[in-house]
């Protein structure tokens, strides 16, 4: 299911302080673009629009519009807090863990042949607002994009039950074949 | 003695811009060079898990090196009162800041993650002598900027000899950090010697020097204003000395580390089994960066200035050789986890590690001297640097 | 999974004696447990609730007994997989990232001759924590060494700093990363003792791959599996002359 945002949301959503101090420039045209919308919402070619895709059922750690602001600080915390210290709380009180990997495996999306999007295709969570926006983000060239194990959305279903007991050395090297066995629905844009 | 008058370079002349187009399209490639590095990664380059640091640091560490020696003439005039040096001492002063800041360029641009320098700007680990340096040279830009200010700002001349012995005493600290960035690394044979920051200082002494002199002659010659005897010859006594001192430096250096059983083998790897090592440091670091620029600087050749440029040259490739064969010689022999034991490994441990420089490598690294020198080429222009006449008339301080 | 019980029981327990008993009748249960294909041995000495800090009451270390015939490939095969290493696809080989490696030391005088694993040591006095300018090597209070990449820059000065080359820097761009261990290119990696296997209640990859010839555990508690046997057998560190005091010790060295 996708949700058709009108311009109203992002103009909300971007034009607080902390957006303001990065990038003036952009939140300066955001407003020219709004300022036109506004007068005529229907008229969605006369500007850019933003399409997110909406995640169901599960409650985020905080509701959607704090979300929308304060995720980078929630991340820069949480990253030092788990990294740093090994602190590795569940976020909301128990049910999500706090984690970039949360993040992606609630988020992630699938085109239309069912397989999760990368990070380079504008479909991506992340992609689709933060090019909206202009902010460049550089989690993922580092953090995995998409979720480990098939078609589910929870981290349950990957490492953790992997037994090394019974390893045999020479047997692994990570082929595209492998990676597919990882994740076996990925596309990609690079193709 | 006449009266020294200071005067900016014409800039609009066919002159000026070749050597800015030409310095400025080293710098260009070099920037290019250092975008293909990041943005494919280091696998482009010849640097790998063995071969930490390549042919980058060893330009950057040499300008950076040469920046703090650069300032000598400007130091000698000002703090040990020499006036034969005074005429000198702006030129010292802003060649310093030029050559700091190509090796600072080249430095961060090989980085594995540029972008975030500014990282390296606000989270510091002070036990880290890397942060000390990232506040060495901030610094030093800071005190030379204001050493220059107080010689070229008249109501201000008398702070010049406070603000002199501060820089003076900020570069030792400078090039002792430098030198210690290699010297606090327990782990590897050929770095770990107290030897190390006092050699980089007499190194500094030199190759500062050499570079001073090939400018101050470059830019005498292409502005067709006079450079007279005096100086130039005052000033190629001082580097024979200096090339002589590094020399000997180098000898105490080897020979310590022979007695030290410890120390032995990176010592003969480098002296007798090095390969290209052993080729760098006989042949291009002895002969020809020590021997024949001493030749050159006091053998009957010494009073042609072709050859006390050749000299100079030859100081720089020999001090280019010196930091190969001391940083990437030093890390191509293989450290013991075993002392005493022959070991191997998938990650090639006991193994002398191969490594040949990548182009891109190199652009990058000659790309530092076009920035500086690109730098030098907008300074003398834009502020009075350079004397109108180092004619001996002017010059020597006993001339009538 | 009865070992965890015996093995908790016997934290309770401050009487030596009956802890050592209980441990050998552990670790005859472990190698019982070890051959049975998806069993899973936890590490009980920590019981950090996972909202709190580390603690430096805690010191993580690893016994590697190279006596054991083990084939220590065995454990860079679970640590390769564990992390998604080798994933590079343009780097040389002596660019590739290698978090542990087996190497055979042979006395040239005598012929005699080992192989045993060598990864992050761990050390106490860590080079690289020190020479890091920014602070992304860093030393975790319950004593492992990992790299925060979200500030590291990529100098590679603690690479030249660590005496046991136990640090890769990733040359690439790197895609399909595993989602437990994130890395990237332009900054610099090691064994991170499978963090977030032990913050779980995990023995690290190669610990599980090892057969029981690494024994991974809390240096600290001198009740702990690994402290008793390292006081009943000793223990060697690689290059001790170097006083850095790593957490992974050696047997039969």
């Amino acid at each position: 299911m996708r949700l058709q945002l009108n311009i109203d949301f992002s103009f909300n959503s971007f034009f607080n302080k902390k957006s303001l101090q990065k990038l003036p420039l952009a939140v300066a045209g955001l407003a020219l673009i709004a300022s036109f919308n506004t007068v005529n919402a229907s008229q969605s070619d006369l500007g850019p629009s933003i399409t997110i895709q909406e995640t169901s059922g599960e409650k985020c750690v905080l509701p959607s519009e704090e979300m929308r602001r304060q995720h980078p600080d929630l991340l820069k915390h949480d990253r030092i807090k788990t990294l740093r210290e090994g602190v590795r709380a569940k976020a909301d009180g128990g049910v999500l863990d706090g984690s970039l990997k949360q993040c992606v495996n609630c988020h992630a999306v699938k085109d239309d042949n069912n397989k999760y999007v990368r990070i380079d295709n504008d479909q991506h969570f992340c992609v689709s607002c933060h090019q909206y926006a202009a902010v460049s983000i550089d989690c993922f060239q580092c953090h995995r994009d998409i979720p480990e194990g098939s078609g589910d959305f929870h981290a349950l279903s990957n490492h953790k039950e992997v037994n090394y007991n019974a390893v045999v050395p020479g047997t692994y090297s990570l082929t595209v074949q492998d990676m597919a066995n990882i994740a076996p629905e990925v596309h990609s844009d690079d193709n | 003695m006449k009266k020294l008058h200071f005067l900016e370079v014409e800039g609009n002349t066919k002159g000026f811009y070749t050597f800015l187009g030409l310095f400025g399209l080293i710098s260009v490639i070099g920037m290019l060079a250092a975008y293909y590095m990041e943005h494919n990664g280091h696998w482009v380059t010849g640097m790998s898990n063995q071969i930490i640091w390549g042919t980058p640091h060893v330009f950057a560490i040499f300008l950076i090196v040469a920046a703090s020696g650069a300032l000598n003439v400007a130091s000698i005039s000002s703090v040990f009162a020499k006036t034969a040096y005074k005429p000198l001492a702006r030129l010292s002063g802003m060649l310093a800041l030029a050559l700091l800041s190509g090796g600072l360029v080249v430095l961060l641009l090989d980085l594995g993650r540029p972008d975030r320098l500014i990282v390296a700007m606000t989270k510091f680990n002070f036990v880290s002598i890397f942060t000390w340096n990232i506040f060495l040279y901030t610094g030093f830009m800071g005190i030379v900027g204001i050493y220059l200010w107080t010689m070229m700002d008249r109501p201000y001349n008398n702070l010049t000899k406070k603000a002199g012995m501060a820089a003076f005493i900020w570069r030792l600290v400078l090039t002792t950090g430098t030198g210690s960035i290699f010297g606090f690394l327990i782990a590897r044979e050929a770095y770990d010697s107290a030897l190390l920051a006092p050699m980089f200082i007499i190194m500094s002494f030199s190759f500062g020097l050499a570079f001073f002199l090939l400018v101050l002659m470059g830019s005498y010659k292409y502005t067709d204003r006079e450079l007279g005897d005096y100086i130039v010859n005052r000033l190629k006594n001082l580097l024979g000395v200096f090339v002589a001192a590094v020399f000997y430096f180098v000898i105490v250096y080897h020979i310590a580390n022979l007695y030290s059983a410890d120390h032995r083998g990176i010592t003969t790897f480098i002296l007798a089994d090095g390969g290209i090592y052993t080729f760098l440091f006989w042949v291009v670091q002895i002969v020809l960066g020590s021997l024949l620029p001493l030749g050159l600087l006091y053998g009957p050749t010494g009073n042609n200035r072709t050859m006390i440029g050749l000299a100079s040259v030859l100081v720089i490739i020999g001090g280019m050789a010196q930091l190969y064969v001391i940083i990437i010689g030093g890390q191509a022999y293989p450290m013991h986890l075993f002392p005493g034991m022959e070991v191997s490994s998938s990650f090639y441990d006991g193994v002398v590690a191969s490594y040949s420089p990548s182009l891109p490598e190199v652009l990058l690294g000659l790309g530092g001297f076009g920035v500086t020198l690109l730098l030098v080429t907008v300074a003398v222009a834009a502020l009075k640097f350079l004397p109108a006449s180092l004619a001996d008339a002017v010059a020597d301080p006993h001339s009538k | 999974m009865t070992i965890n019980i015996e093995n908790e029981k016997q934290q309770d327990t401050t009487e030596i004696e009956s802890s050592r008993r209980n441990f050998i009748f552990g670790s005859v249960a472990a190698a019982g447990l070890s051959v049975a294909p998806g069993v899973m041995l936890y590490q009980t000495a920590n019981a950090r609730s996972l909202s709190e800090k580390a603690s430096s009451k805690v010191r993580w270390g690893m016994l590697v007994d190279t006596s054991k015939q083990v084939d220590w490939n065995k454990c860079v095969e679970a640590c390769n997989k564990e992390h998604g290493l080798n994933n590079e696809t343009h780097s040389r080989d002596d660019q590739k990232t290698q978090y542990i490696r087996v190497v055979d030391v042979t006395n040239k005088g005598t012929g005699y001759s080992m192989s045993l694993p060598v990864m992050c040591q761990h050390c106490e006095q860590a080079p690289c924590v020190d020479v890091c300018p920014t602070g992304a090597s860093m030393t975790r209070p319950d004593g492992i060494v990992l790299v925060d990449r979200h500030r590291c820059i990529g100098c590679r000065y603690c690479m030249m700093a660590c005496p046991y080359k136990a640090r890769s820097f990733v040359h690439e761009v790197l895609s399909d990363q595993t989602e437990n261990t994130p890395r990237g290119k332009g900054c610099v990696e090691s064994c991170n003792m499978c963090v977030n296997r032990v913050d779980n209640g995990q023995d690290p990859a190669c610990v599980e791959a090892s057969d029981g010839a690494i024994v991974f555990g809390d240096l600290n508690d001198p009740n702990s599996a690994i402290s008793t046997l390292l006081k009943e057998h000793g223990g060697k560190q690689i290059r001790a002359d170097l006083k850095l005091n790593p957490g992974v010790h050696y047997q039969g060295i």
